[in-house]
């Protein structure tokens, strides 16, 4: 594999995935943040200070591995798009043209400004309005994303049915895996430092984070069935298709994650919630911190087949 | 799933472990059309994709039969359609070499020939 020449295909896949996975925890703890943490923390004021500093912690350092690896995906789309070797496409002239000639470029710029406000927001958190004001610029980063795919190249009136649904496909999918890497946090610390206070506090995030987990998977399945509809179109494209294989390989890795999300929901968040003796808390506790750390895992897996996906020929091109 | 579909996955993920990839935007048709005859040299060629193409990435070279270009060389994009202008060259065989780059972020090249006169 030419891994630094033209041919930069390889890299692209592994910096996407590793920049869309940044740019979920960014999201998703921001989103934890406003809608699980706060709302919980409001009964329960002992794990305030050290929640709201793993939060912050998370999103930050997520935004800065999301910088980073997004100035080495438009290096990479430089050498990609002007065909010369990666070296050769650092000039200015290229980078220039790419960034400014470019939908990419043009998207890329936008990001840029709002990882920047991010940025600002996440340094002075104390204000209520900068902590809003950094859940949209957080959201305005991630949604920027689906013009830099297939969607933002889809034709006409379906090509804004195909942003809207990646768009809200992107939202959810931040919102769940990168919530649920606050929420494993958070119940790793509720575990250290056991207690009736945190185990309050595990137990109201675990049942408000199961919310936006149902939330986030209908949506995650609506606005997948339109994308699949856009860019598969036939059940027969999907099994005879690279893209199709490889998007049934994603909805497989999907419906692994939601058996685990299922065991947090009905049967592990329960027994934190109605389990009287505290043995029984701690190890459903236990259980609940492993389960959604799998599930990351297995959410950053489906980001980098994600990372994949983008680099193919929609499936329904080969059916036409 | 069946056996056969969990067979063909394997060379998928040995796919993603390599990063082969493919571009995007096809040629949907093409004014000449491919391989046609026409009887007098059309004054420009124009294509059509599948995908919004990037204007600063995507040409068109058009060549006659003895390999001299005959495109004015410069070439335009608006959405999905790209044309370029040619110079008078008579009859024979036309090439036409595409190079595109759709907006979400892949480039294609072809090429296709066309008839101009008897």
């Amino acid at each position: 594999m030419d891994w630094l020449g033209a041919g930069v295909d390889g890299p692209l896949i592994v910096i996407r995935a590793i920049h869309f996975a940044a740019t979920a925890v960014v999201a998703g703890s921001l989103i934890f943040r406003e809608v699980v943490a706060e709302p919980a923390l409001g009964s329960t004021q002992v794990a305030t200070t050290v929640v709201r500093s793993q939060i912050l912690l998370t999103a930050s350092i997520g935004l800065a591995i999301a910088a980073v690896s997004g100035v080495i995906w438009l290096q990479l789309q430089a050498a990609s798009m002007s065909g010369l070797p990666f070296g050769e496409a650092m000039s200015s002239d290229v980078l220039s043209t790419v960034l400014n000639e470019t939908q990419f470029g043009l998207v890329s710029e936008i990001r840029f400004v709002l990882a920047i406000i991010l940025a600002a927001c996440l340094a002075y958190d104390r204000l209520a309005l900068l902590r809003w004001l950094a859940l949209a610029s957080a959201l305005g980063f991630t949604a920027a994303i689906a013009w830099t795919g297939h969607a933002g190249s889809t034709l006409g009136e379906m090509g804004n049915l195909h942003l809207t649904a990646d768009a809200l496909h992107l939202f959810a999918a931040a919102a769940w895996t990168g919530g649920l890497v606050s929420l494993a946090h958070l119940l790793s610390a509720a575990r250290r430092h056991q207690g009736f206070a945190w185990a309050s506090l595990a137990r109201d995030a675990a049942q408000r984070f199961s919310t936006l987990g149902i939330i986030s998977v209908g949506t995650l399945l609506v606005t997948g069935i339109v994308s699949a509809w856009i860019l598969v179109g036939s059940f027969q494209a999907l099994v005879i298709t690279e893209y199709g294989l490889i998007l049934v390989l994603k909805t497989m890795v999907f419906a692994i994650m939601l058996v685990f999300a299922a065991v947090n929901r009905f049967w592990l968040t329960p027994q934190l919630a109605f389990s009287s003796e505290k043995e029984a808390q701690v190890k459903a506790l236990r259980r609940l911190t492993r389960n959604s750390v799998i599930e990351v895992a297995l959410g950053f897996t489906i980001f980098a087949i994600v990372g994949a996906l983008g680099t193919l020929h929609p499936a329904i091109h080969f059916m036409n | 799933m069946h056996r056969s579909n969990i067979v063909r996955i394997i060379p998928l993920l040995l796919l993603l472990a390599t990063g082969e990839a493919s571009a995007h935007a096809f040629l949907d048709h093409a004014e000449p059309r491919v391989g046609n005859k026409v009887a007098t040299a059309p004054r420009e060629v124009t294509l059509w994709f599948t995908q919004k193409l990037e204007p600063a990435f995507s040409t068109i070279t058009v060549t006659n039969s003895a390999g001299q270009r005959v495109d004015t060389g410069k070439t335009r994009v608006s959405g999905s359609q790209m044309s370029i202008s040619l110079r008078p060259a008579g009859t024979g065989t036309y090439h036409v070499t595409w190079h595109v780059l759709s907006v979400d972020t892949h480039t294609t090249d072809g090429s296709f020939a066309f008839q101009v006169g008897q």
